[in-house]
């Protein structure tokens, strides 16, 4: 059996996903015997667990880059409504970076 | 009375020079702004450039003398509308007029759409816009950047989308102006610092909502163009166009028609995803439930075979090969063995030999004992010999080994006598 690529943080959600439906054509091909289908099928649900576990990765957060008076830019927060996605406070969207 | 007025006659001359007098004294005349098309263009090695100004009903002949054009900021082209600043001069000598710019700039629409085409040939050859520079957008960007107006709807509308489609979604949105003068570099400069690697982007939208073809423009500039041929991160041009639209789009990664659909080709839809993975894991147990109970029938199909139903069956068979083979094995021997007697059989002259040989030895040998029977100590003694032997019973030779007194034995053929020796008599 060929060697499994190794799965790290830095594995792209995308690739992830493309190894998962690798295993499930491999399983569905029916070529494999019932021990590799068991090993193919324990490599997929870790594939499955890792890819969920990308897509709650990030965090839901808006800011906006403000350059303050002594030049360095800085992240400020913008609050938007939850269910529809808009704008609490129309204060929070404002200047430029020049 | 009649008197005959005479015409006063002026020389060609004096017309033009009278002409030239009006004309170029006239301030109206002397500094104007004209507007008109391009025509008969030529840039001359002097580095003076003759055209033909014209519209629809009309046209005037045009120089625009290298000191007066060394700033023209574009090039000049047939057909280009343009907007003159200059004044007319007459030619006296051949009677002509001419205007003569001291400035032109680009005028209208169609004039920005040629400067557009300039721009776009220029940063073309520099290999900008070449297909092989764009990139595949992330799958799932983890942050997104957004470069435009924070007061426009164009923002709005993006971080609606992307939430929608991604819940949890971080945005990182980099303020820019998208009109006036300025608007250019604040655009470039926000593109500029969203590819910071403290920022952490994995994916900018750069644009704006519609707007006229002139409120685009910033979108045209070089210094914008260049900011996303630039970018490190993967970046989506999204300026809002009907017809026309802008270079940003080319030189882009991906190009969107509206900043609603940058954030739909930016953020993939969560659920859809959720589901991908679900229905790859539903796919994977089926196939491995398939697996297993395929194997399970072949396992049933395999113990109700005939060698695990009867297994002494096969057993039956194997030992009577095995008698068969012993048959074989003794019956071979036997007719190996019958084969050497057969040819031992066919050996009798040896055979005859060998027993005249031995009847030879036998009356050798009966010979031999004849002769060592009459060599025998008995056959001496039964012609009248007698032995003598002492106590030990050794063979008396010499009377030297006797003594008077002695007992002796004295054997004969038949039988033995004991005696006395009386006396010794040595003879020489």
């Amino acid at each position: 059996m060929e060697k499994d690529k190794k799965m790290n943080t830095k594995t792209t959600f995308e690739d992830a996903l493309q190894d998962l439906e690798e295993v499930a054509d491999k399983l569905e091909g029916g070529e494999l015997g019932l021990d590799d289908s068991i090993k193919e099928f324990e490599k997929g649900i870790k594939l499955a667990r890792y890819c969920q576990q990308k897509l709650e990765e990030a965090e839901r957060k808006i800011e906006i880059l403000q350059k303050g008076a002594d030049g360095e830019v800085k992240p400020g927060r913008v609050a938007v409504k939850p269910d529809t996605g808009e704008i609490e406070d129309e204060e929070d969207l404002q200047g430029s970076l020049i | 009375m009649e008197e005959e007025v005479k015409p006063r006659i002026y020389t060609v001359a004096q017309i033009n020079g009278l002409i030239k007098s009006e004309v170029e004294n006239n301030p109206y005349l002397s500094s104007i702004w004209i507007s008109g098309e391009v025509y008969n263009l030529t840039y001359h090695s002097s580095g003076h450039i003759y055209f033909t100004l014209k519209d629809d009903a009309s046209s005037i002949s045009a120089v625009f003398f290298k000191y007066a054009n060394k700033n023209l900021k574009f090039k000049l082209e047939d057909g280009m509308k343009i907007l003159v600043f200059g004044g007319i001069t007459v030619f006296e000598k051949r009677g002509s007029y001419q205007l003569n710019v001291l400035s032109a700039r680009p005028d209208g629409a169609g004039e920005l759409q040629k400067r557009i085409e300039q721009l776009k040939k220029k940063l073309g050859d520099e290999g900008l816009f070449d297909p092989s520079r764009k990139r595949k957008l992330p799958f799932l960007p983890a942050r997104l950047g957004i470069v435009t107006s924070p007061t426009g709807a164009a923002v709005r509308d993006i971080i609606k989308v992307a939430l929608r489609r991604y819940s949890n979604i971080e945005i990182i949105i980099a303020p820019a102006k998208v009109q006036g003068d300025d608007a250019a570099a604040t655009i470039a400069a926000a593109i500029k610092e969203l590819n910071k690697p403290q920022w952490n982007i994995d994916v900018i939208i750069a644009g704006r909502g519609g707007g006229s073809f002139e409120d685009l423009m910033p979108f045209n500039e070089e210094v914008v163009i260049r900011a996303f041929a630039e970018s490190r991160v993967p970046i989506i041009s999204a300026v809002g166009h009907q017809i026309d639209h802008p270079l940003s789009d080319d030189a882009a990664d991906v190009a969107a028609p509206t900043p609603s659909a940058a954030a739909e080709l930016a953020v993939p839809v969560k659920t859809d995803l959720i589901n991908e993975i679900e229905y790859l894991k539903t796919r994977m147990s089926n196939s491995l439930t398939n697996n297993y109970q395929s194997y399970k029938t072949a396992l049933k199909n395999l113990i109700t075979k005939k060698i695990f139903r009867d297994p002494y069956e096969i057993l039956n068979s194997r030992q009577m090969l095995l008698a068969d083979a012993e048959n074989r094995m003794i019956n071979q021997m036997k007719h190996r063995v019958a084969s050497e007697r057969e040819k031992l059989l066919r050996l009798p002259d040896i055979y005859r030999l060998q027993k005249k040989f031995l009847v030879q030895k036998k009356h050798d040998l009966e010979l031999l004992i004849q002769n060592l029977n009459n060599l025998s100590p008995l056959n001496i003694m039964s012609r009248g010999y007698s032995v003598v032997l002492d106590r030990s019973r050794k063979l008396i030779k010499s009377v030297d080994k006797l003594k008077q007194g002695d007992t002796v034995e004295i054997k004969f053929a038949d039988g033995a006598a004991e005696a006395v020796i009386s006396s010794v008599i040595k003879e020489n």
